[in-house]
C-alpha cells in the first residue's frame, strides 16, 4: 500500500503476561472516542461462571451498554474472545475468535463464530477479550502488539477500501518479513451502506503466499465496526508451541489431542470428505432431502442443484490443506485460485475467493434460483471483499425477487433492475451497489424486516403475505435450510437466542432424515441439550465441525447417536486438562446453561427475549401459497387426513392450505411452551429465580430485570 | 466385487444402492453413501445401480450446520 500513511492517535506499552491453563488473565479495553487503552484483570466470576469466549464477551458488553443502548451509539461494544482452549495447536478445530456486539438488524446481542488467527493472537498477546466502544472521526487502526508488548490507536490515510486489500497491505505493513504472525479484522465498504456488514478474520497461507479470510458474517457486526470509524484491527505474535497455552497436565492435552486428530486424519476420507471439498457435500443431500432452500424457501429441491455442489467444486478448489487454524486436521477452508470476475471492480482480474461453503451455495445460489457455480463464487468473492454477509445477501435478495415475481414490486422501485430468480447478473449488480452505496441495493441492504415495513407503507403492500414469505425472526435473517417438515428445526431457528441461525440447533437432519426424535418431548429436550451443548464451544474457542462432522466408526451402534458421546469425552478430558477445572460432560452443559440464560437475559434488557419475540414466518412451518401446496399435494394431504384427522373431500387447495396452517401454528406454538418449560423458564419464555439461582447467575441486576418482567419466583 | 471398506460383496447384474446395503446387513439407516466419488442419498438408493468394482462408503452424516 504506497499511499499508506499512519498517524498515532494514542499508543501504550505493556508487560505481557504468561498464559496460565489456557488463560491470559485480563482483558483490553479501547475507546475510540478518546483513543484511551486500558486493561482489567479477569475476575474469578468471569472465569467460573463464564468460562471464556463468548461469555466473557457478554459479560464485558452488558457492562459497557444500558438498555437504551443503540446499535450505532458509541457506548455499544464490540467485543472479540478466544477462550480457554482458543490457539491449541494439537487439537482440531481449536482456533476460533467469537465476536458479539448489538445488532443492528436485531437490536439485542449477535455473537458470531469465526476462525482465522486473530483470537489466539490476541490471547497470547496477554488478552483474553477485547472490548471496543466509542467512535473515531478517522479512519482507524488497532494494531496489538504482543510480541513488542505494544498498543497502538492509529489514524490511517491512503487506505484501499476492499477489505480483500486492506487485509492483505497491513498484512505486509506489519509482518517484519514474517506474515504469518499477523491477523487481521477488517470489514469493506458494503458494511458501511447496509445492516448487514461482516468482519472478515484473516489467516496466512504460507503454501499459496497470502492472506485468507474467515467470516464473521451474521447480524450486522461489520456495520457497527464501520460505523465506530474502525478500519481493522491488527494482532501480531510469533510461534505457537503445543505447550502454548500452559495446560495444567501437558501430557493430557497432547493426547487426547493426538487421538482425535488421528481419527480424523483416518475417518474424514470415508465419510464427509471435509479436508477436500468442506461443506459443498451439503447441497446435493439437502437437495435429495427436500431441505435445500430454492426461490425463497418455496421448495427444498430443485433438479440443476447437482450443478452446484460437491460434484462442481472438488474440482474447481484448489487442491491444498487449508486448515483456519494450525493444526486443524478438518482443513475445510477451501478457495478457488485464479478466478476472473465478470462484472464489477475487479471484472477481468485474476482473484483468489475463499469459499464458498454450503450456507453461500444455497443462499446465493439455489435459493436465488441461480445453478451457476461461477456466478456463486463471483458473489462470494465480492460479498467478501464488499463486507457483506452472503446469508443475509442471499436470503434478502431472495424475499425481494419473490415480491418481484408476485407483482408486490416492478421496476419502478428496482430501478429498472429485473429480478426475476435466476437473474444472475442483476443479483450481482445489487451487490455492487450495496458495496457502492447506491440504488436499489441500498435500499434491499436494510435487510427484510425493513423492506417490509417499507413495502408496506410506501407501495401499499399487503402486509400479511410479506410477513408469510419474509424469511426473517427476530430482525435476524434466515440462514439457508427449508424447514416446513422439520418441528425440531422450526423450534432450532424460532428459539435460537439471537434469531435463525443454525449454529444453536441444527436439528433437520436428526429430526427429518434419522428420525432421532419422533415425539414431542424429545424435539423439546433435544432443543434445550443442543442449543447449550453448542453454547460450549463458543465459551472455549473452538469449531464444532469434529465434533460431528466427523464420527467414530462405532457412533451408530450407541444409545445418542446425534450426540456423538465419544467425542464429548474427549471435549471434557480437553478441558480439564487445560484448565485444570474438572469438567464431566454434564459440567459443561450445565457451563453453557449459565451463559445462555445470561444471554437470554440481556435480550430482555434490551427489551427482547420474551415469547413474543420466538416468532417465525409461516413459510418455516409450511406451505403460503397454493403452488407450494400442490408441489407436495400428496404429502400435505396425507398430513391432514391422518395426522390431523381432516376429511379433505370436496376441499379446494386454499381451504387445505388454511387448515394445514392452524394445526401447524399451532403445534409451534405448543412447541416452544415445552421447550420453555424444560429450559426452566416461564410459560413467556423468560428464565425463573430457581433457574438463575441454581446456575449461579442471580447477580443483583439480573434479579432486578426478572422482577421488572414480573418473575418473582 | 463391491468393496465397502474391507468387506468385499459379490456383484451382480442390476444391483442397487438397497441391494448392497441389505447384503451388508446393515442395520443403521445410513442417509447417504458415497459410490465411486458420487454422492447418492438415500431416496435416491432404489434406483441408483452400483457397478461392478466399485469403492463404496457409508455415510453416517449426523453433522452439518
Amino acid at each position: 500500500m504506497p499511499d499508506l500513511t499512519l498517524r498515532e492517535i494514542t499508543a501504550t506499552r505493556y508487560e505481557r503476561p504468561e498464559i496460565d491453563r489456557g488463560y491470559a488473565g485480563q482483558t483490553l479495553k479501547i475507546d475510540l472516542s478518546d483513543g484511551t487503552i486500558a486493561m482489567a484483570p479477569v475476575t474469578p466470576v468471569m472465569k467460573e461462571k463464564f468460562v471464556g469466549g463468548k461469555g466473557f464477551d457478554l459479560w464485558l458488553l452488558w457492562h459497557a451498554v444500558t438498555a437504551d443502548t443503540r446499535w450505532n451509539d458509541p457506548e455499544n461494544a464490540i467485543c472479540i474472545a478466544s477462550g480457554p482452549m482458543g490457539g491449541t495447536p494439537s487439537y482440531p478445530g481449536s482456533g476460533k475468535s467469537i465476536v458479539t456486539t448489538i445488532s443492528p438488524l436485531t437490536h439485542m446481542v449477535i455473537d458470531s463464530n469465526v476462525g482465522g488467527y486473530f483470537g489466539p493472537y490476541l490471547k497470547f498477546s496477554g488478552f483474553d477479550a477485547l472490548q471496543i466502544t466509542g467512535k473515531s472521526t478517522e479512519k482507524t487502526i488497532i494494531y496489538i502488539d504482543g510480541i513488542e508488548g505494544k498498543i497502538e490507536v492509529l489514524a490511517a490515510d491512503g487506505l484501499p477500501e476492499g477489505a480483500y486489500e486492506i487485509a492483505g497491505g497491513l498484512t505486509d505493513q506489519f509482518s517484519q518479513a514474517k506474515p504469518g504472525n499477523i491477523s487481521v479484522v477488517c470489514t469493506g465498504p458494503g458494511a458501511r451502506h447496509t445492516l448487514f456488514g461482516c468482519l472478515n478474520f484473516s489467516w496466512y497461507d504460507a503454501k499459496r503466499k497470502r492472506a485468507r479470510y474467515k467470516q464473521a458474517g451474521r447480524g450486522g457486526i461489520g456495520t457497527v465496526f464501520a460505523d465506530k470509524g474502525l478500519v481493522a484491527v491488527v494482532a501480531r505474535w510469533d510461534k505457537v508451541p503445543l505447550d502454548v497455552n500452559q495446560p495444567a497436565d501437558l501430557e493430557a492435552a497432547k493426547a487426547v489431542g493426538k487421538r482425535y486428530s488421528k481419527e480424523i486424519v483416518a475417518l474424514d476420507p470415508k465419510q464427509n470428505e471435509m479436508a477436500r471439498v468442506g461443506t459443498t457435500h451439503l447441497v446435493p443431500i439437502m437437495n435429495d432431502f427436500d431441505c435445500l432452500p430454492v426461490h425463497n424457501f418455496r421448495y427444498g429441491r430443485h433438479p440443476q442443484a447437482n450443478l452446484i455442489g460437491r460434484d462442481v467444486y472438488q474440482y474447481l478448489f484448489d487442491p491444498g490443506f487449508d486448515g483456519c487454524w494450525k493444526g486443524c486436521t478438518v482443513a475445510c477452508s477451501h478457495g478457488v485460485k485464479d478466478f476472473v470476475p465478470l462484472t464489477g471492480p475487479f471484472k477481468g482480474q485474476q482473484v483468489f475467493v475463499d469459499g464458498p461453503e454450503y450456507e453461500t451455495i444455497a443462499g446465493c445460489g439455489s435459493n436465488l434460483g441461480i445453478f451457476d457455480p461461477f456466478t456463486i463464487l463471483e458473489i462470494n468473492f465480492y460479498c467478501d471483499n464488499y463486507g457483506l454477509d452472503t446469508i443475509s445477501v442471499g436470503t434478502t435478495i431472495a424475499f425481494v425477487m419473490e415480491c418481484y415475481e408476485m407483482g408486490l414490486i416492478d421496476q419502478t422501485q428496482t430501478g429498472g433492475l429485473v429480478l426475476s430468480f435466476g437473474h444472475r447478473g442483476n443479483v450481482l449488480e445489487l451487490i455492487h451497489q450495496m458495496g457502492q452505496g447506491d440504488g436499489f441495493g441500498r435500499i434491499v441492504g436494510k435487510g427484510i424486516r425493513r423492506l417490509k415495513a417499507m413495502f408496506a407503507k410506501e407501495y401499499g403492500t399487503d402486509p400479511r403475505i410479506l410477513e408469510d414469505i419474509g424469511m426473517e425472526s427476530k430482525g435476524l435473517e434466515f440462514s439457508e435450510y427449508m424447514t416446513k417438515e422439520s418441528l425440531a428445526q422450526q423450534g432450532g431457528y424460532g428459539l435460537a437466542l439471537k434469531g435463525p441461525q443454525h449454529d444453536e440447533a441444527w436439528l433437520i437432519f436428526l429430526d427429518m432424515v434419522h428420525n432421532f426424535m419422533p415425539t414431542f418431548e424429545q424435539k423439546a429436550e433435544n432443543l434445550h441439550w443442543f442449543p447449550m451443548w453448542r453454547t460450549w464451544f463458543s465459551l472455549c474457542g473452538l469449531c464444532k465441525l469434529p465434533w460431528n462432522d466427523v464420527v467414530p466408526e462405532d457412533n451408530k451402534d450407541t444409545a445418542e447417536p446425534a450426540k456423538v458421546m465419544k467425542h464429548i469425552n474427549w471435549y471434557a478430558d480437553y478441558f480439564t486438562a487445560v484448565t485444570g477445572r474438572n469438567g464431566t460432560p454434564d459440567d459443561l452443559i450445565t457451563m453453557s446453561e449459565a451463559v445462555y440464560n445470561f444471554q437470554r437475559i440481556f435480550n430482555l434488557k434490551m427489551g427482547f427475549g420474551r415469547r413474543e419475540h420466538d416468532t417465525l414466518p409461516y413459510r418455516a412451518m409450511g406451505p403460503v401459497t397454493e403452488d407450494e401446496y400442490d408441489s407436495r399435494q400428496e404429502r400435505y394431504d396425507t398430513q391432514l387426513k391422518d395426522a390431523h384427522g381432516v376429511d379433505i373431500t370436496g376441499k379446494d387447495t386454499a381451504e387445505k392450505v388454511a387448515l394445514l396452517r392452524k394445526f401447524r401454528e399451532e403445534q409451534y406454538e405448543n412447541l416452544k411452551g415445552v421447550v420453555y418449560e424444560r429450559r426452566g423458564w416461564t410459560p413467556e419464555g423468560i428464565p425463573t429465580m430457581a433457574t438463575v439461582k441454581r446456575l449461579g447467575i442471580d447477580f443483583p441486576d439480573i434479579l432486578e430485570i426478572l422482577k421488572e418482567n414480573g418473575v418473582t419466583a | 466385487m463391491i468393496h465397502v471398506d474391507d468387506k468385499h460383496i459379490p456383484w451382480r447384474e442390476g444391483m442397487t444402492v438397497t441391494a448392497l446395503i441389505e447384503a451388508l446387513g446393515a442395520s443403521y439407516e445410513y442417509p447417504a453413501v458415497r459410490v465411486n466419488n458420487k454422492i447418492v442419498s438415500r431416496p435416491q438408493f432404489d434406483h441408483t445401480p452400483v457397478p461392478d468394482e466399485a469403492k463404496v462408503f457409508l455415510i453416517p452424516l449426523v453433522a452439518g450446520g
